[in-house]
């Protein structure tokens, strides 16, 4: 297929001209030198050499790796099951999310003020790390911290817990090798941390992520906690707010897919009127809610957590009951716990002193 | 030293040009019919446009006995239907339950473009392995020519170059336009695309990308979930007609995203029924 003159990347006056010259066709201008052009289309000397520089480098390879791009739906499910999951350490949030966090996915953790999000991020950067023979992922995390609110004591709290759990777990002897080498300091080495004060460093260190990731290709799980709060403030006009976040969900995405990570973001929520009645909702608005291929939502009912899958192109919606404990997220203990591994987490928790999380971290 | 464009000749006037390249006015004329000839579209009757419709047009089914009925029995092809709704009606469902009903029930493949990494092929095979139980067939789905194009979704990747001072994204938008428009009626190809929800004023739900794009779809359907109070989550939806040439607009029909895929006997039920 041709690619046509309106479709490339150039200016709308370059184009115009080019096209009331009679340029229709990218492949029209190829053969054309730059003082040519520039006398043909009636444009300076410089957007001439622009405009051949551009199709040299652009078009090609463009067209080639569209062409090429498509796989069937056998290919892609055997690249899914091999790409697995990061699970939460919580059974039943493991079951509605389908065996865990996907990666090679987005996923977007919404909830109000002090309800878990922090902590729930903290978790799953800790679990990412679980060795593959304890049927993790045995990768490394990288935490983007908006808000300040990354509290690496927490983690080391979490590690140990991880660490304990794996300890329990260990029967064979490739379990106990790797058990050596897991330890908490360990797990807090290969997790990287990145503050952004306000979104244009956000928007720099999104963009320049892939750099990251090629020179750390253990990197199994990305998390932005929170992609809201940079967004909330600072703006007077919104619709250029939707148009940068639009930009950088698509460049997500495309970490999540071609670097196979996965993606967590946190999200906070606001008050929308619908009918004379307030609710709340995701903040961001509406558009920005499509992004995410997974949306979780963690609320209150009375003193219980709850969270309530919200969106997911492959598990049902559902919602669960968690609680936050020193060793970290896990399920609520009024049930009984339906699979093996999950009782072993339970009667570890059942050990401890079980205080309920306060509001003092996310 | 590359000509000006066919239209420049055409629109000059006959007598002006004839003064400029002294040629005398008749070769010009001639020379212009036959141009005009060249570019023009040339009527066909409505007889053999009918024809044409009963020999190439297929009517797929989507899978779903309500959104077929609002759909007038499917997807047509040489046309574009477009999937609106917020975040979480269910478009990339009901997409991916069109492409398993295409590939598995009338064994034609299916082309799915996904733009915001949405797919999930697990959920296709369990979606393919609530219909039919025997692996073997579940290995022998598709193999036909391309009768479907799915895009999910199309403003994902273009909405961040929409709106403000841009024309750029307007006139790509366009060019997608055209290009699917194109594919789905030189190819004989059904193309189904997915689109975001924007508020208006009045707080009421429109599809999103502008109105420009709106006159690109041939049918329009917008997806909602059912709110019911005290239920937080249910799988029930409700797809209303909001654009339509076959069928009255605001015409509102209910389905269930579960049983869809699980309740297969009581829908392959009624579609016994309507074809007998």
């Amino acid at each position: 297929m041709q690619r046509t003159v309106p479709s490339l990347p150039l200016a709308p006056s370059v184009k115009v001209r080019l096209l009331h010259a009679g340029f229709h066709l990218a492949t029209d201008l190829t053969d054309m030198c730059p003082l040519q052009l520039c006398k043909a289309a009636a444009i300076s000397h410089e957007e001439a050499v622009e405009v051949l520089q551009m199709l040299r480098c652009d078009t090609q390879p463009h067209q080639e790796k569209a062409a090429t791009e498509g796989i069937t739906a056998l290919d892609l499910l055997h690249k899914e099951e091999a790409q697995g999951s990061i699970v939460t350490f919580s059974s039943r949030l493991d079951d509605v999310l389908g065996g865990g966090v996907p990666v090679g996915k987005t996923t977007e953790i919404c909830g109000a003020p002090g309800i878990g999000k922090t902590q729930l991020c903290m978790q799953l950067a800790v679990d990412v790390q679980i060795p593959v023979c304890f049927g993790g992922l045995g990768g490394k995390a990288l935490y983007i911290d908006t808000e300040g609110s990354f509290v690496v004591q927490r983690v080391a709290d979490m590690a140990e817990a991880a660490v304990k759990h794996c300890s329990l777990l260990a029967e064979d002897t490739e379990q106990k090798q790797a058990l050596e080498e897991l330890t908490v300091e360990k797990v807090l080495s290969s997790f990287f941390l990145v503050r952004c004060h306000d979104y244009v460093e956000l928007l720099a260190e999104v963009y320049l992520l892939p750099d990251f990731l090629a020179e750390h290709p253990e990197v199994r799980l990305v998390i932005i906690d929170s992609i809201a709060f940079p967004f909330r403030h600072d703006f007077e006009n919104l619709s250029q707010r939707t148009r940068l976040l639009n930009g950088l969900a698509q460049q997500l995405i495309r970490i999540a897919t071609q670097h196979s990570v996965a993606v967590v973001l946190s999200n906070h929520m606001t008050t929308r009127l619908l009918n004379g009645q307030s609710k709340l909702v995701p903040s961001l608005g509406e558009s920005w809610g499509h992004t995410a291929t997974q949306r979780l939502i963690l609320h209150w009912e009375g003193s219980k957590r709850l969270a309530s899958l919200y969106k997911s192109p492959s598990q049902m919606e559902a919602t669960i009951q968690y609680q936050i404990t020193v060793q970290g997220f896990r399920d609520a203990q009024d049930e009984p716990m339906p699979t093996v591994e999950s009782s072993a987490v339970s009667s570890q928790t059942g050990n401890s002193s079980k205080r309920p999380r306060r509001e003092d971290q996310s | 030293m590359t000509g000006r464009p066919v239209e420049d000749f055409v629109s000059c006037n006959p007598e002006e040009l004839a003064q400029k390249c002294s040629l005398s006015y008749k070769a010009l004329v001639a020379v212009r019919r036959v141009l005009l000839a060249q570019y023009t579209a040339f009527p066909i009757s409505g007889a053999d446009l009918y024809q044409e419709l009963l020999s190439s047009t297929a009517i797929l089914s989507t899978g779903s006995p309500s959104l077929d009925k609002l759909l007038d029995s499917g997807l047509y092809t040489g046309e574009i239907t477009e999937l609106t709704g917020s975040p979480g009606s269910g478009k990339t469902q009901v997409c991916f339950s069109v492409a398993v009903n295409i590939s598995h029930q009338l064994k034609q493949s299916v082309f799915y473009i996904d733009t915001k990494g949405g797919m999930c092929v697990n959920r296709l095979l369990q979606m393919l392995q609530t219909r039919t139980s025997n692996v073997e067939e579940q290995a022998s789905v598709g193999g036909g020519s391309v009768k479907a194009v799915i895009v999910d979704s199309v403003p994902a990747v273009l909405s961040s170059m929409l709106g403000g001072k841009q024309n750029e994204g307007m006139s790509l938008l366009m060019q997608v336009a055209g290009e699917l428009k194109m594919i789905a009626k030189d190819f004989n190809i059904a193309v189904l695309v997915t689109n975001h929800v924007t508020q208006d004023g009045n707080g009421c739900l429109k599809a999103g990308l502008g109105l420009s794009w709106s006159h690109v779809p041939r049918t329009r359907v917008l997806l909602q979930r059912v709110e019911n109070p005290g239920v937080s989550s249910s799988s029930l939806r409700t797809a209303t007609l909001t654009k339509s040439s076959r069928q009255p607009c605001h015409l509102v029909e209910d389905f269930d995203l579960c049983n869809w895929s699980d309740e297969r006997n009581s829908v392959s039920g009624k579609r016994k029924l309507e074809s007998s």
